[in-house]
Order: structure tokens, then C-alpha cells, then sequence
């Protein structure tokens, strides 16, 4: 088990002889028409193309819904009645050896807002979200998640990289580079106004991975969803014309040069690749267009709703994206770091994503995509029962939650215990490297497995921990 | 697998008081049998829980239970597992054992479900009461091997090529001697024959003055330099090319870039908040002067690491000196770290990490949590040279938001200032991110404030560099599993055992070692460093080294293709004084570095990769040379050298508020060397050209090709002004038709003239063009331009532009 597990190939070099042997040692104009006709052209030189996974998946992406700063657990998936009770009086054990804010830390403080049960299941929601409460027989909510690390910059880090101390591919870079992009005119990674703060791009780079499985962002966390595309897509049609001859000519350029210096598979892939970038700009424009979509639908996710509206749209492209086969999508609601005002802000917080979200698992169920795409909730640590302040919570990375929804989760289950105040996870505990192993599990790659080498060691998601929680899957 | 894997990552401000296991034995209070009421409750309330909760994997039907601890006896539990002890007797805060049922962030037992509370209490109790155990009898456990421990070299680790000392091979005989311009030519040609292959012929003289141009500029080559080099039929003309190249302040602008990659080189901390190193700018300008000097290696090596230690006052390079230094300094810090201690051995591993593999190919931070898994390198290795750094001082204090050391430029005077001016921003700083501020008045808060920005003010005025000093000199203790609350043995400052037996002289008990350390590296003898190095110079000219891992000469990189090529090179890169501009030189003026491209079908089958180097590879241009040769062809490219372009000053947050996204950063017409690299916010145009991840050590940069490069050349500002530029340059030439025209664009971006058929083609292109519709942001009478600027962007968007042969 400590043994590295076998490299995958790397996709983006492939031998001259590998080349050839594909292509037939004929390769020339007539070759490279049959390339840039295929889907997914030169399979060896393209590293998006599709891979197998290793073993049978139960989803086939992955759509990420990632609240930046760190939701309160106990205010909105995890009542605690004890803490309730004892509103006011210290706190009852040791503190953790580590607190960020040590000296603003007070007495224990119950949640402002009110708990009760819902659907068949019976799941616990707080009164802040009645529109998720009305999807919960779908969530699989985990109770018991912690990580590492008491700091944003970490703990942020952590989740998106697996590591809180050293820069390592994210997440989504992972699963694009094991699974490779079912779309090849969109990119297979998108993260949609995503904070710049907090390691930034490191949160959706791909490190030391090729540069084809980082992240493409969609504008940033400054700016509007309705603002964020693409980049370097062009725009109109006369332009488009107008690119077309200018790309006939620099097809014809290539391969004329490659008749006199014979052949070459990067060559030939970067000639592929504008017309894969012209296609891209075709589809692209169109994915992003909302207004293709029915009046019910911007309702259904509130679009409808300047409170609702930006994260709403977030989720509605999250959901164009998928079906349209990117591989992992993040949407990201900023603003979760209540060391303030916590009841109000919570407030305004919460009622920003809980149409858009419950509009979004409704949408992927009606059209069939729940099954197989897994939605994932949660920030980078939930908040401390202890009052931080006059009315805010600390960070606490010990306990907090997290929920999944669709591809080979079990719908309708609450998994694992906080103990009676929320401070810590104690009962089957998930960490962030635990929910990384399971993601790749459900989409069929093993997490001891997944790994590529770089500097002369074998680099995995979860390094050397992690362990799929089999208690949560469908 | 459960057990301790205890994370490097520690969080908490315990001191690493652990005694050693000798200690703790010792300090197990006599008697302890005689106290009938301690005997109940240890084995009432005590031992029920150890059974139940500990026992299935460190009980007596374990072995040496997990991780090498077993829980069911007191010896067994002073002496701990491979986490070193896991009892102090009267302390649970310094127990392992408690932190790890409190479920701590780095250690938490048992893994998925914790204790309750009721239970944690009891075991704390029984700690804090000096963990009496009635079984004084209890049989030692033999003590598992715990990391650190000593382990001898075996024969293969010892006799592993890298570590062999550099023999000047012999020059071998070859049957096409005429083919060899000087000896290397022999190594290459020697492998070629051996396997009946020949070198491909010479590259054209375009081709050649385009590839040396490129290589040592990053630029393409003017017209009137190619016609020069073309007209000159004299023996030395190619010889001629590089003495000009060589000489042109252009070439350290290239080369220094690429030790820029190796150096990790940022204008950013790039961590959980990016905050600006404005500072930075003096090391890059150093880097590119000391190419442009040619500055012996040998001297480069000393000045990076230890130029503080090299210079005085009186010195009228002391500044360069400094500067130099900033090589330790800039990487990326994790500044929000609650734990000071981890926090300054996050940026002791860095440093070490950093300084094995650029000048040794070594990953020495493979061994701070365990010995490391394929190199003979040991825990003890890491320590003796993480002692090292650890006595250098890169911080001026080790907090969340901690602020790194600078040093003045002009005087001694100033530099007494400066250091006051860090110890006042760093107290106010303190303050003002650590403090509690709802409990501060308005006032106080308002003076920490002005305090802190007067402070930044005058800060900011003072030239300085980012430079390390001197800190307090000490060993280290191994941290059994990397773990600073886990010391183990203490081990002498020093180098790693397997290349330093033999000649590690004792480093000076006043000094951090850092100045030995770069005399042990540049020493002649050193089997890495010169075959490091001149790897890497052959790796910049080739596109792939001799070894083609260059930042990992340990077994799992790769072995070299051609050894007696690699170490020949080594001993003349020494011999000539350490001279990198003699190496290119002697590379360029060979027959293999002259060859062209061209495949050959036996050869592309026995050798694919081109191993044997019976060609060249052709090679995309890299980032920083994509976007210099679209200013330089298009007549845009600034040629101001030196300074900063990162309008901030020190220690700004470049996180929020879209700072690091500012187009305005990337503006500048200057070259690309001149950019801010800002970490976790590349510039858009280098993150989409495989530009190197500037966290760490990069001696190779991968080339990849997809569909968002293509976009960028279709529709980006950069390509658009270039072509815009170039098209409005050539309609500026009245005189011209459209043929001259078109020649005149080729000539610019492809140094060659079209062929009549091309020609042709371009024309109907222009045709064509002129005849789609204008689009609503275009006016109908600029369409002739438009389609100019079309026939512009392909050329600059070709393969044959692009791409290098």
C-alpha cells in the first residue's frame, strides 16, 4: 500500500514511433483532413481526450458549489440543542491547542436560527434554507467533516488541492487528468467567479500537472456572473467569417511546411488546435447564453430575483456546462466568513444560493443528469459554537458539514456526529481527504492510482492518506 | 492502513520540550505502586478504556503495534512509536498520546470516531497524575526503528553514477572524423555510429542564424542580421553570429530568464495572501547582469547562497552581493501559520528544498518526515542542512501575516534604521492582524495605523534588498516524522553524508554554515555540480539535457544518454573558470548543435526520442519568446532594461479586489522578463504557454498544445495590436503594390521570401476578405486594412513563426 502505484503514461508527449504507428508512415495532408475531421483528434497528442476510468463510475462529473469563508454547520445542517441550553456558559471542555482569534473567543452560543425536519428522511435544515429543505430526501448530508488546518489560506488550499502547506494540482485538474473532457470545444475544467484570494488560481491551477487540466475561470470573485466568460473568445459572425479564411490559410501554411519537413505530431496538433479553438468558439458563446432558457427556468433558479440572481446563474451554466459533458464545473458564493454579525449576514447569504441550488438539483433530475453528476456542497471549515466577539463564530476546522447530491451518493442520508456542541467531528469523522477519495471513487478512479510523477515521486489528491467512505454511497 | 501518519503540518505553539526516553523513565514517580487508590482508578477506569479503544491496534497481539507503538504497557508507551514517545508522565499537553484522543489537527486516534469527552477526560487525568501503571514488571517492548535512525550506505547507494566523481573521459574515435567541428561532435557521433546511424546534414544558414538568435536572445533575428550573416562567406561567419549575440545585453535577458526558472523567481508570496515582494526586482536584475558579466558558476553558487557573508561595507559590490541572496528569500511563504515553529520550518524546508535541486538535482525534502524512499539520503542529512538555514534569518518575526528581512544598499547607517523600521512595522502589523481589536479603542487602533503607514512610508524609501542575514546559530534535532513537537536525536550542521563523507570539514560554531556550504558545493570536486549545471546549459540549447530530469539526478530521474558527453562537458565547464558563455561557445560551434531538423525513417525508428541526437528537435517557442517576438516583429518592443513594473510598494495584499488581475500590470511594450510574475495570478498569456509553476524549481518547462493557445493567437489584444502594427506598417510604404507588400510581411516574420504560388494565394486571400460583410463594429472603408491585419495574424500565428527549428 505504500508502494507507489503505477504512473499513468503522460498524455501530452506521445514518440514520433507511437505517431507513426497510428498514423501509418504515410502521414500527410490526406492524414491530417482525416484528423481534423475526427471528434477527438490524435488521441495520443490531445491530452483532454477521453480515458477510461479505472474501474465501472457512478458519476461522470462533477459540479462543486463552493461557499468561500466557511459555513456555519450549526446554523444551517447540524442542530445543536445542547448548545442551545447552555447559550452563555463557557465552554464545557478544552479549547483546541490551536484558535485563530484566541482572544476574541467567548462563551458558547446557541444558533439564532430554527431547526426542523423535512421530507421522508426527516433531515435536520435550519429555517434559512426552505427551498433546500425541500429537495433534502436528495442530499446526503456528512456531519462529521474536518480538516487540517484553522486558516482560510489553508484550509481553502486543502480542499482544493489536498495540501494546505504546498502548491499541488487541484482537485479538478486531478479528475480532468484521469478522465480526460467529454467535450472537446469547451475546456474540461470551469470554475465560475472564483475569489482571487486565499492561494487564488492555485485553487483550480494544475500545478506541476500539464497546463490543458487547469481550471479555465470564468471572470473572478470581484466581478458579476453575468460579467464572467470565457476567455479569448471572439466575438460576431462577420468576424467568425472572416476567421475562417484567415485559419484556411494558416491550415494550408501548415501543411505545406509539413510536406517539406515531414512528419510531426506537435505540429500537426497545434494546426488541430484552431480548429478545435474555433469550434470551441462556436459552442462556447451558445453555452453561456441564458436566454435560450424558458421563463420557468431563470424562475426555477431565480434568476427572476436580484437577491437570487448572480448565483442563480451560476448554477444554471453549471448545469449547461455539465450536459454539455465538462467534467467538473465550481460555482462559487463568496462572502461566508462570519466573524461579524453572523445572523444577518448568514441570513442574506443564505437565502443568495437556496433557490439557485434547489433549482439546480431539480433541473438535473427532471433532465435525467442527477444520476450521474455528483453535486457537492461545503467551504474550507464550518464555524466554532463559541461566540466570537459580540455576534460572530471563529473558524473551526474540527467538525462541520458538508453535503452531496447524485451520481452514487444515498440520497436522504445525514452521515456521522458532531458531539453535543458542534466543536468536534466524533463519530465516523470524514476528512477532506476522505471526500476526495470518495469523489474519485464515484467517478471510477482510485484515489492510490490517480497519481502522475514529478520530481522524481509519485504525486496523488490525497498523498498519502484518504480513505472512501463506503457508509455514503448509494 | 490506519496508524500515525502524522502530518508535517503541525499546528499549535508548543514548545518541543519532549524529553528523550531515557529522561522520562527516570521520571516515573518511585512508589507509584504504593497508592491503592491511583491502582483503582487506573485500572477501573484506566485500563477498560485502553483495552477497548487502543488495544486493537497497539495491544498485545500487534506486534510492535501500529506505527511501532504498543499502548498496553508504561515502556511502552514512554518509548512510543515511530512518532517518538507518546507519554510525558504530569504533562498531557505535551503527551502525543492525549493531543492525539483530543483529536488534534495533526494527530487524531482513534482515526474515525473520537473518544467521549468523559472518556479524554479520564485518560488526562491519569497523564496529568504521572500515568502510574501497577505493573511494574511489565515487559519491554523491543523498541521498533523510529525515523531517523541511523542506516548504512549499501554498496549500490554508494556507487550510483551521480556520485562518482567527474573523470575527463576519453575522446573516442570516430570513422566520420570530418564531420566533428571539435571533440563533443565526437561523443554524439561515437553513440551514432555504434548504431549505424548518421547525423542529420547541417541546417541552412537562415535556419542556423534564426535558432542561434532565438536561443540566445529569445528574439528572432532583424532581416538586415539575417542578409549580414548570409553575405558573410568568410570560415568564421557562424563563429561571428555568436561572439555578437554573446556580447548584447539581450542574451542575459534570455539566459537569466531561464535561471529564473530554476530560482522559483516571483514579485509575489503567492501563499493564502499574496502579498507583493517589491523588492524582488533587484535579484532578477542581478540574475540577468550577472549572465550578461558572465559571472564564473562557480561565484554565481557563492553569491545566492551566502553573497551576505562574502562582502563588507568597504566593498564596492556589496549591493550585488546582497542581492544575490534574495535566491534564499523568495519563495513562497505560508504566512497565516498559528504555529511559529512549523512556520519557519515551512521556510527552512523550502530553502533546502530549493537549493538541492537547482545546484545539486537532488530532492533533499523528500527527507524531512522519513529517510528518503529512493536517494541515500537520510533524516539526519536533512537535519544537519536544515540547521543550516534554520540559522539564517529570512524573517523578521514568525507569526500569521509575519514579515520577511530586508537589508539597506547604501550604508551601514541605513541599514541600522531599516532594522528599526521592521521591528516598529512588524510590532504595529502584530497589532493590527493578531490583535483584538473590538477591545481597542478607536484611537489606538487609528495610531497603530498612521504609526504603520509612517513606517511604511519612510520603509519603502530606503533601497534594499531582499536579502537573508545571519540568525542563531544552532543544530537541529531530527523531527521524527517530520514533526517539530517530536525531536529526536541532535545532529551537527553539515552536508549530506553520502556525497560529503571523507570531506566535510566541521562547520563554524559562529557561522550558519551557509558560506561552507557554498564552498562545498563549488568545489571542483563536487560530483554534482558542474554535470548539474552544464546539463542544464545543454538541456536551455537542446531542449532536452543529456539528462533529461534536470532537477533530479537522483535514481528516479533518468540516467544520462551519453555520460562521457555530460562529464566531458563538466570538466571543461570547470576548467574554463566556470564560464557559462564558454559553454556556448563550445556548444554552438559544433557540428550537433548545427544540424537540421530533418526526420530520418531508420532513425525515427531505432531512436524516436532522440536520444542519440542524430537530429535536432524542433522546438515551440516559449512563452516569454512568443510574446517578445510579436512586439519585436511588429515594431512595438521596448528595450529599457532593469527596475520594477509592480506599481505597489511592499507588502500589499494583491488578493481581492481583482489587484492581481489589473490588465494595467501587463501594459508595458517591455520585454517579458520585465513583467511582474505574480504567484497564484500568472499573467493570462504566460499561464496559457506552459510558463513554470514559480513555487518551485523548474529546469523544464513543459510545451503543450491546446485549444486556448489558439484562441489567444485568434483573438487576443497582444496578437491583434501586433498585427495591426505590422499591417499598418507595411500600408505605410506608398510605393509598394500588394506583392512587394506581401514579400516584405514574410521577410519580417519568417526571413524568407513567399513562393510565387503563395504569393497568389495571399492576393485571392486579400480578395476574398474584402468581400464579407463588415461587422458593426467595423467601418466599411478600413476593410482593406482588415484584411491586411488578417494576412498579419496568420503569419504570426504559423507554425513556421512559432515554432523553431
Amino acid at each position: 500500500m505504500q508502494s507507489p502505484a503505477k504512473p499513468l503514461s503522460r498524455p501530452t508527449r506521445m514518440s514520433r514511433r507511437g505517431l507513426l504507428q497510428q498514423m501509418g508512415a504515410g502521414f500527410g495532408g490526406l492524414a491530417l483532413a482525416a484528423l481534423l475531421a475526427d471528434e477527438c483528434p490524435a488521441a495520443g497528442t490531445n491530452p483532454l481526450a477521453v480515458r477510461a476510468p479505472h474501474f465501472a463510475p457512478r458519476a461522470k462529473r462533477v459540479i462543486m458549489l463552493y461557499m468561500f469563508g466557511g459555513p456555519s454547520h450549526i446554523d444551517s445542517f447540524d442542530p445543536k440543542p445542547i448548545l442551545t441550553r447552555d447559550s452563555g456558559k463557557p465552554l464545557p471542555f478544552d479549547a483546541p491547542r490551536v484558535v485563530s482569534f484566541p482572544q476574541k473567543m467567548g462563551n458558547l452560543v446557541g444558533s439564532p436560527f430554527q431547526f426542523q425536519r423535512h421530507g421522508e428522511s426527516g433531515a435536520w435544515v435550519s429555517d434559512q434554507f426552505p427551498y433546500l429543505a425541500s429537495v433534502v430526501d436528495d442530499l446526503t448530508i456528512i456531519r462529521s467533516m474536518h480538516c487540517s488546518n484553522p486558516r482560510h489560506g489553508g484550509a481553502v488550499l486543502e480542499w482544493h488541492t489536498g495540501s494546505d502547506t504546498f502548491i499541488r494540482p487541484s482537485m479538478g485538474s486531478w479528475i480532468t487528468y484521469g478522465l480526460g473532457s467529454e467535450n472537446q470545444n469547451l475546456p474540461g475544467y470551469i470554475t465560475i467567479c472564483q475569489a482571487l484570494s486565499q492561494g487564488g488560481v492555485n485553487n483550480y491551477a494544475s500545478a506541476f500537472l500539464p497546463a490543458a487540466y487547469q481550471g479555465t475561470p470564468l471572470g473572478h470573485g470581484e466581478i458579476e456572473a453575468k460579467d464572467a466568460k470565457i476567455p479569448f473568445i471572439g466575438e460576431g459572425m462577420a468576424r467568425a467569417r472572416k476567421q475562417r479564411l484567415e485559419l484556411d490559410m494558416l491550415r494550408q501554411m501548415g501543411e505545406r511546411q509539413l510536406e517539406t519537413v515531414g512528419p510531426d505530431s506537435e505540429l500537426e496538433g497545434r494546426i488541430a488546435s484552431f480548429e478545435l479553438a474555433f469550434r470551441m468558439q462556436a459552442e462556447a458563446p451558445e453555452a453561456q447564453d441564458l436566454s435560450s432558457e424558458s421563463e420557468a427556468t431563470h424562475r426555477l433558479y431565480g434568476l427572476d430575483d436580484p437577491a437570487t440572481e448572480n448565483f442563480g446563474r451560476q448554477c444554471l451554466l453549471a448545469r449547461r456546462f455539465s450536459e454539455r459533458g465538462v467534467r467538473f464545473v465550481q460555482c462559487n458564493s463568496n462572502g461566508w466568513d462570519h466573524h461579524k454579525k453572523l445572523k444577518e449576514n448568514m441570513t442574506k447569504r443564505c437565502r443568495s444560493i437556496d433557490k439557485p441550488i434547489a433549482g439546480l438539483i431539480r433541473d438535473l433530475k427532471a433532465r435525467g443528469l442527477l444520476d450521474e453528476t455528483l453535486v457537492v456542497w461545503g467551504g474550507e471549515f464550518g464555524r466554532t459554537p463559541t461566540v466570537e466577539g459580540a455576534d460572530g463564530r471563529d473558524h473551526n476546522p474540527h467538525g462541520f458539514t458538508m453535503w452531496l447530491a447524485g451520481g452514487g451518493v444515498k440520497p436522504g442520508l445525514t452521515y456521522g456526529r458532531t458531539d453535543d456542541y458542534g466543536y468536534y467531528a466524533v463519530e465516523n469523522k470524514v476528512h477532506f481527504h476522505d471526500l476526495h477519495a470518495t469523489i474519485l471513487y464515484l467517478l471510477g478512479l482510485g484515489h492510490e492510482k490517480l497519481t502522475y510523477r514529478y520530481a522524481g515521486r509519485d504525486f496523488r489528491l490525497t498523498d498519502i492518506h484518504g480513505e472512501v467512505v463506503h457508509g455514503i454511497l448509494a | 492502513m490506519l496508524g500515525y501518519c502524522a502530518r508535517v503540518v503541525v499546528g499549535g505553539l508548543l514548545p518541543f520540550l519532549f524529553p528523550l526516553p531515557s529522561v522520562v523513565a527516570q521520571s516515573q514517580p518511585a512508589g507509584s505502586k504504593a497508592d491503592p487508590e491511583a491502582l483503582e482508578f487506573f485500572e477501573k477506569r484506566v485500563r477498560p478504556i485502553l483495552a477497548n479503544r487502543c488495544y486493537p491496534c497497539h495491544g498485545p497481539d500487534t506486534g510492535q503495534g501500529q506505527a511501532g507503538l504498543r499502548l498496553d504497557s508504561l515502556s511502552g508507551m514512554l518509548q512510543g512509536g515511530r512518532s517518538g514517545p507518546a507519554v510525558v508522565p504530569g504533562k498531557p499537553r505535551k503527551s502525543l498520546f492525549i493531543l492525539a484522543v483530543n483529536h488534534d489537527t495533526f494527530v487524531q486516534m482513534p482515526p474515525k470516531t473520537k473518544l467521549p469527552r468523559a472518556e479524554v477526560r479520564v485518560l488526562t487525568e491519569w497523564v496529568r497524575a504521572g500515568a502510574l501503571w501497577p505493573d511494574a514488571e511489565a515487559p519491554v517492548v523491543q523498541r521498533s526503528a523510529r525515523s531517523g535512525d541511523p542506516v548504512e550506505f549499501t554498496e549500490e547507494e554508494k556507487s550510483f553514477w551521480a556520485f562518482q566523481p567527474v573523470v575527463d573521459p576519453e575522446v573516442p574515435e570516430v570513422e566520420n572524423g570530418r564531420w566533428a567541428q571539435n571533440p563533443l561532435d565526437r561523443f554524439v557521433l561515437s553513440q551514432l555510429e555504434a548504431r549505424a546511424l548518421s547525423p542529420a546534414p547541417a541546417a541552412d544558414p537562415r535556419t542556423l542564424i534564426r535558432r542561434a538568435t532565438i536561443d540566445l536572445h529569445g528574439l528572432p533575428p532583424t532581416p538586415e542580421e539575417e542578409t549580414a550573416f548570409l553575405a558573410d562567406d568568410s570560415t568564421d561567419a557562424f563563429g561571428r553570429v555568436v561572439e555578437r549575440l554573446l556580447a548584447s545585453p539581450r542574451y542575459g535577458e534570455r539566459w537569466g530568464r531561464h535561471w529564473l526558472d530554476v530560482a522559483r523567481y516571483a514579485d509575489s508570496n503567492g501563499m493564502d495572501d499574496n502579498l507583493t515582494y517589491a523588492d524582488a526586482w533587484r535579484y532578477r536584475d542581478y540574475v540577468i547582469a550577472a549572465f550578461n558579466k558572465d559571472t564564473p558558476y562557480d561565484q554565481f553558487v557563492r553569491e545566492q547562497l551566502a553573497g551576505d557573508l562574502l562582502t563588507t561595507w568597504a566593498d564596492e559590490e556589496r549591493a550585488e552581493s546582497l542581492v544575490a541572496t534574495g535566491f534564499l528569500m523568495i519563495g513562497p511563504k505560508m504566512l497565516a501559520e498559528d504555529d511559529p515553529v512549523k512556520q519557519q520550518m515551512d521556510f527552512v524546508d523550502e530553502q533546502l528544498d530549493t537549493t538541492g535541486r537547482a545546484f545539486m538535482g537532488l530532492t533533499m525534502g523528500c527527507a524531512r518526515c522519513h529517510d528518503h524512499k529512493f536517494d541515500p539520503l537520510r533524516m539526519a542529512d536533512y537535519y544537519s542542512l536544515a540547521g543550516i538555514f534554520k540559522s539564517t534569518t529570512t524573517m523578521v518575526s514568525y507569526r500569521v501575516d509575519s514579515k520577511w528581512n530586508a537589508t539597506a544598499l547604501d550604508s551601514r547607517d541605513r541599514d541600522e534604521r531599516l532594522s528599526k523600521l521592521e521591528q516598529e512595522l512588524d510590532e504595529h502589523d502584530d497589532v493590527l492582524v493578531n490583535g483584538n481589536m473590538e477591545q481597542m479603542s478607536a484611537e489606538e487602533r487609528e495610531g497603530h495605523e498612521k504609526s504603520l503607514e509612517a513606517v511604511k512610508e519612510e520603509y519603502a524609501a530606503i533601497p534594499k534588498a531582499m536579502a537573508v542575514t545571519e540568525g542563531n546559530v544552532e543544530d537541529l534535532p531530527i523531527f521524527l516524522r517530520g514533526n517539530h513537537l517530536t525531536p529526536g536525536k541532535l545532529v551537527r550542521r553539515g552536508f549530506p553524508q553520502v556525497l560529503a563523507a571523507g570531506v566535510q570539514k566541521p562547520v563554524s560554531d559562529t557561522q550558519s554554515g551557509r558560506l561552507e556550504l557554498a564552498g562545498w558545493l563549488t568545489s571542483p570536486e563536487h560530483p554534482l555540480t558542474a554535470r548539474v549545471m552544464a546539463n542544464r546549459i545543454w538541456k536551455w540549447h537542446f531542449g532536452e539535457g543529456v539528462v533529461r530530469s534536470p532537477d533530479n539526478f537522483g535514481r528516479l530521474g533518468e540516467r544520462p544518454d551519453n555520460q562521457p558527453l555530460l562529464d566531458w562537458l563538466a570538466v571543461r565547464f570547470v576548467a574554463s573558470g566556470w564560464s557559462v558563455k564558454a559553454m556556448h561557445r563550445l556548444i554552438m560551434r559544433s557540428s550537433t548543435y548545427q544540424m537540421s531538423t530533418m526526420a530520418h525513417p531508420l532513425a525515427l525508428e531505432i531512436d524516436p526520442e532522440n536520444r542519440l541526437l542524430w537530429r535536432r528537435d524542433r522546438r515551440r517557442m516559449e512563452a516569454e519568446v512568443i510574446r517578445d517576438s510579436l512586439l519585436a516583429v511588429s515594431g512595438q518592443l521596448d528595450l529599457t532594461m532593469g527596475g520594477t513594473l509592480l506599481p505597489q510598494r511592499n507588502f500589499v495584499n494583491l488578493s481581492g479586489k481583482g489587484k492581481a488581475r489589473d490588465p494595467a500590470l501587463y501594459d508595458s511594450k517591455r520585454r517579458s522578463v520585465y513583467l511582474p510574475v505574480l504567484r497564484s495570478a500568472l499573467y493570462e498569456v504566460f499561464q496559457s504557454f506552459d510558463f513554470p509553476e514559480p513555487a518551485v524549481t523548474s529546469g523544464q518547462r513543459s510545451s503543450t498544445t491546446v485549444a486556448s493557445q489558439a484562441l489567444f493567437m485568434m483573438n487576443s489584444r497582444l496578437v491583434a495590436e501586433a498585427s495591426e502594427r505590422l499591417a499598418g506598417e507595411l500600408a505605410s510604404h506608398t510605393g509598394w503594390d500588394d506583392e512587394q507588400r506581401i514579400a516584405q510581411a514574410y521577410e519580417r516574420v519568417l526571413l524568407r521570401p513567399p513562393s510565387a504560388k503563395e504569393t497568389q494565394e495571399w492576393l485571392d486571400f486579400l480578395a476574398e476578405y474584402n468581400r464579407v460583410q463588415p461587422g458593426e463594429s467595423e467601418e466599411a472603408h478600413s476593410q482593406h486594412q482588415f484584411a491586411w491585419q488578417g494576412l498579419c495574424r496568420v503569419l504570426l500565428s504559423s507554425n513556421e513563426f512559432v515554432y523553431v527549428e
